[in-house]
């Protein structure tokens, strides 16, 4: 076997030389290995693919110079492995460059035989191509989503084909039809160099890919990777330029990653119509919703007039189904009534998939729009910060969503940031919230990372500052955050803020002072998500 | 300095008006320029006055006649521009000056609110925050290599989409070969005909070989400097180090930077024997970072021993056909290909200036560095020579950790 990553790999001539090519993927726990090797803002799919090599054992490995990460990833295996190769693969595609490649091609023809110790038979090789090139299917822009951006794992491609009945294109490093022109025998190895540098061109290549991505996609899913820049450029263009459905989302190539990723893809759907939601006949009774989030689940039930007749707040504990079932029960208890006389569930938030007695899951994104808007249907955006995540929803007139952005996968500007920094300065988290105004020295804490922050407020109450004045400082900070992600999808009232962080005074004004606007926030802030839900229960069955 | 906080915030008042912040960077270039004229740094050699001079007004000129200017990368091939009478303007160094203002903050926030990655080299997002806010006037043209980094063919892209400029991306390939030499070889013909269209003039070969001739001149110079940093220093800022990318790279082939090498050439010559420690930089220093500006600048107990960037390439190019020289010399660039060969040149310069430690500052965002930090490491230890490296910005300050570095670098140079 032979491990490769790139799509310019020559895959075939491996084939030819009857081993078994297989794509390095980069799924994994933790980067404890690679990092020994490579320093830690290293691109974390290279991190991932070194740690594969390293756990599985692969002894022969095919890059290409694609880029930094993957060069250096080069130099760190190229006295460790059996058999490494790097192509250089030009960035252009005129005579010159297909020379070069062929050259690179054929000389890696050599440095595998000499090793492999056996013939390279250009029959076989012949015979493999005709084989692939024998098929092709077309597949229709208009009806098609488009997956861009950087390298998106296989996994997560195929869940998003199980998860809508549209054609899903793949135009990342990990999904391309190979077709070959070959025409003349004589130079069938020029050919085929020449036929690798035409593939549809990466991100990395030098001509502009913007022709090839014409704007009848029904909606656009723009991948990006921690560390890797290439792509951001590419969206910081398109997202101004097209107006179709569009989804930014950043993986980072850990297994943990995947959920958040696809809840966003899911809402996306469901936002876009993509996926429309079914609907089912009208029941009267009662309706629960069920919030399981990271650090609290949330439950309210609402009877068939929409009011509100109960709700409960409990800590998420480690296993989400059994506070799940427990905040179920102490809202049917508040409300009086059996579980029997409940119409319907629906679940949301992280736990999601792991309530059995929901009759249908659909995300927080989706949930929140629809709570807050039942609040107050003034509201364009909802901010809400939870415990470990925060978002910004975009809602319309008629309170559907229209667009969303999360934060990133780090604690900065949550719940748990503030957690961390009341320990630090050594007060209650309620006490933390409590303190505003009167601010003597207007402090600001540069760093955005928890960690980092952290050790600026201990030097902080080393310098011997007043502990208000830090919090205010921490509480901007907080709001810096979630006004950035506010611009991501541009600013317009009115805002709800929702989340446990809501109910600290200090951060709403201190992001009621940025935006120049009031907030509106709900009695129980905590909830909205859960109503929402509670809100689409009732729909579903009465819609 | 207060003069400057003072002027970056008016700068930063009026980042809605691009003309007038146009206008007020030009301004404070040309006082720093008429203030380095004037009042010279009595701490350090000639040379260093004579580059910073050079290097300021460099800047000045190309921003001050956009009609006559393109924007590069530092490893741009710009014996080209110089043949030509058209003025550089290399971004990171543009980018460097901006941190110089106290405004690189609000360049950078600009860019990542447009979408551009916050883990770029904040050299890229600095310019690229200033092109988004306007307040560069468009050049005539645009000229990257691909190499070093990932950064240089998306970001000029990027660049000459927003600005609707022409741009010439030079692949330079991984590896050298016949095949990669005709490749650029063919891309240097390719730009050149660019140029001569965009800037109307024709290119005197002659002159372009003059060109040549003047920066193998310069290169035997930088050799001959090279052997006296093993028993001579001079008192020199950080910022000399970094000022000499100007001469080693952009520059070289003018008749000015010629110069410079002369001058430095006598002023090392003419310096005290080597005391204290002396600390040789892989890629980049940090030269708005605190604790290095303490225990460096100017200072008699450690010094610089110069950065393998000033000395990537150090060979002579062909001047009978320059087209095919300078392909070489960009393919052969110790930074391109692979790791092997930078740690082989930084092995020549280690054994040639016998510094007393080595450090390497992890730009943050810069790949191609940090991906062979660990490399760099193990060939140090080799060495028996004492290696640290710390992660930081050279140009985005909130990214340096000022007190958890101090302690990393003291207990450092205490162990020397
Ligand atoms: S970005 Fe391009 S060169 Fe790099 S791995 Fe993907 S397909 Fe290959
Ligand atoms: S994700 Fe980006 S940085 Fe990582 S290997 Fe691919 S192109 Fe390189
Ligand atoms: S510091 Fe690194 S990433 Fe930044 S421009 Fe230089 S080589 Fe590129």
């Amino acid at each position: 076997m032979v491990g490769y990553v790139c799509k310019y790999t020559p895959v075939e001539i491996i084939e030819a030389f009857g081993e078994k090519p297989v794509r390095i993927e980069s799924g994994c726990k933790s980067y404890e290995r690679a990092e020994a090797l490579l320093h830690t803002n290293t691109c974390s799919f290279v991190k991932g693919v070194l740690e594969n090599i390293i756990e599985n054992n692969i002894e022969e490995v095919i890059l290409t110079s694609c880029c930094d990460s993957i060069k250096r990833l080069y130099d760190v295996l190229k006295e460790r492995l059996k058999f490494i190769y790097i192509l250089d693969l030009p960035r252009k595609k005129d005579t010159f460059a297909v020379d070069v490649f062929y050259k690179e091609i054929i000389k890696f023809i050599d440095a595998y035989k000499a090793f492999k110790n056996k013939g390279f038979a250009i029959e076989n090789f012949l015979k493999i191509l005709e084989d692939k090139s024998s098929f092709r299917k077309m597949q229709e822009p208009s009806e098609s989503i488009a997956i861009l951006g950087a390298r998106l794992k296989d996994d997560v491609v195929e869940k998003i084909k199980n998860s809508c009945s549209v054609n899903i294109i793949n135009f990342t490093c990990t999904g391309e039809d190979r077709i070959f022109n070959i025409e003349s025998e004589d130079n069938l190895l020029k050919g085929y160099a020449a036929s690798l540098l035409n593939l549809t061109p990466c991100m990395r290549m030098a001509e502009d890919r913007s022709k090839f991505f014409n704007k009848d996609f029904k909606g656009i899913i723009y991948n990006t990777i921690k560390f890797c820049d290439y792509y951001s450029y590419e969206y910081a263009e398109m997202k101004s330029q097209f107006n179709i459905p569009f989804l930014k989302i950043e993986t980072d190539y850990t297994d943990s990653n995947s959920g958040q990723i696809l809840t966003r893809i899911a809402a996306f759907f469901e936002a876009t119509d993509i996926k429309k939601m079914e609907q089912k006949k009208a029941k009267k009774g009662y309706f629960a919703g069920i919030d399981s989030g990271s650090t609290s689940t949330n439950v309210v039930i609402i009877d068939e007039n929409k009011n509100i007749i109960s709700y409960s707040i409990i800590p998420t504990g480690p296993k989400a189904l059994e506070s799940a079932f427990k905040a179920f029960e102490i809202a049917l208890n508040n409300a009086g009534i059996k579980e029997k006389d409940i119409t319907s569930i629906v679940a949301t938030g992280y736990g999601r998939v792991s309530i059995p007695f929901a009759d249908k899951m659909v995300t927080e994104i989706t949930c929140h729009g629809k709570g807050a808007f039942f609040i107050d249907n003034r509201v364009r955006t909802v901010i809400d910060i939870g415990g470990q995540d925060s978002k910004v929803i975009r809602l319309d007139e008629s309170g559907n969503v229209i667009d969303f952005v999360m934060n990133d996968k780090c604690s900065a500007g949550t719940g748990r940031f503030l957690e961390v920094m009341s320990r630090t300065l050594g007060i209650s988290i309620n006490e933390m919230a409590k303190v505003h105004a009167e601010v003597k020295e207007n402090i600001t804490i540069t760093s955005m990372c928890t960690v980092f922050a952290e050790s600026e407020v201990i030097s902080l109450i080393a310098q011997n500052k007043d502990q208000r004045d830090i919090i205010h400082a921490l509480n901007k900070s907080v709001a810096s955050k979630a006004v950035s992600l506010v611009d991501r999808i541009g600013r317009k009232g009115k805002y709800m803020m929702t989340g446990g962080v809501a109910k600290n005074q200090g951060v709403v004004s201190a992001i009621e002072s940025k935006l120049g606007e009031k907030l509106v926030i709900p009695a129980e802030p905590q909830i909205i998500g859960a109503l929402g839900a509670a809100l689409i229960a009732f729909e579903g069955t009465n819609g | 300095m207060d003069v400057v906080r003072f002027y970056s915030n008016i700068i930063k008042r009026n980042m809605d008006k691009p003309e007038k912040i146009n206008k007020l960077i030009n301004f404070g270039l040309t006082t720093a320029y008429y203030y380095v004229s004037i009042f010279k740094d009595k701490r350090g050699p000639n040379s260093l006055h004579y580059l910073t001079k050079y290097c300021i007004k460099s800047i000045k000129d190309s921003l001050e006649n956009p009609q006559n200017s393109a924007w590069v990368n530092i490893f741009s091939p710009c014996e080209f521009l110089i043949a030509l009478d058209i003025k550089p303007l290399f971004i990171e160094a543009y980018s460097s000056f901006m941190s110089g203002f106290f405004i690189e903050d609000y360049l950078i926030d600009t860019a990542e609110s447009r979408g551009i990655a916050n883990t770029l080299c904040s050299y890229h997002k600095t310019f690229i925050g200033a092109n988004e806010l306007k307040i560069l006037k468009k050049p005539e043209f645009m000229l990257t290599t691909s190499s070093i980094c990932d950064a240089n063919v998306p970001t000029f892209r990027y660049l000459s989409k927003k600005q609707n400029v022409p741009l010439y991306i030079i692949d330079v390939p991984y590896k050298y070969s016949k095949e990669a030499v005709a490749y650029v070889k063919n891309q240097l013909i390719e730009m050149v005909e660019n140029l001569e269209e965009v800037f109307k003039r024709k290119l005197d070969l002659d002159k372009l070989r003059e060109v040549v001739k003047i920066e193998n001149k310069t290169r035997t110079l930088i050799n001959k400097y090279l052997n006296y940093l093993k028993e001579k220093t001079l008192l020199v800022p950080m910022t000399f180090e970094m000022y000499m990318l100007f001469a080693s790279h952009i520059f070289i082939g003018s008749k000015e930077m010629l110069k410079f090498y002369e001058m430095l050439l006598d002023d090392i010559k003419n310096a005290p024997p080597r005391s204290g420690k002396s600390i040789f930089f892989v890629h980049l220093l940090p030269i708005f970072e605190k604790n290095f500006q303490d225990y460096f600048n100017f200072s008699n107990k450690f010094h610089i021993a110069g950065s393998d960037l000033n000395f990537d390439y150090l060979d002579e190019i062909d001047e009978k056909d320059p087209f095919r020289g300078i392909a070489e010399k960009l393919i052969l660039n110790t930074f391109n290909g692979e790791m092997e060969r930078k740690v082989t040149r930084i092995r020549e310069l280690i054994e040639k200036i016998k510094p007393d430690g080595i450090i390497q500052f992890c730009h943050l965002g810069c790949k191609q560095s940090i991906g062979g930090t660990f490399i760099i490491k193990d060939l140090a230890t080799k060495m028996g020579i004492p290696f640290l490296y710390l992660d930081g910005d050279c140009v985005d300050k909130r990214n340096n950790q000022v007190g958890q570095n101090r302690t990393r670098l003291e207990a450092f140079l205490e162990m020397l």
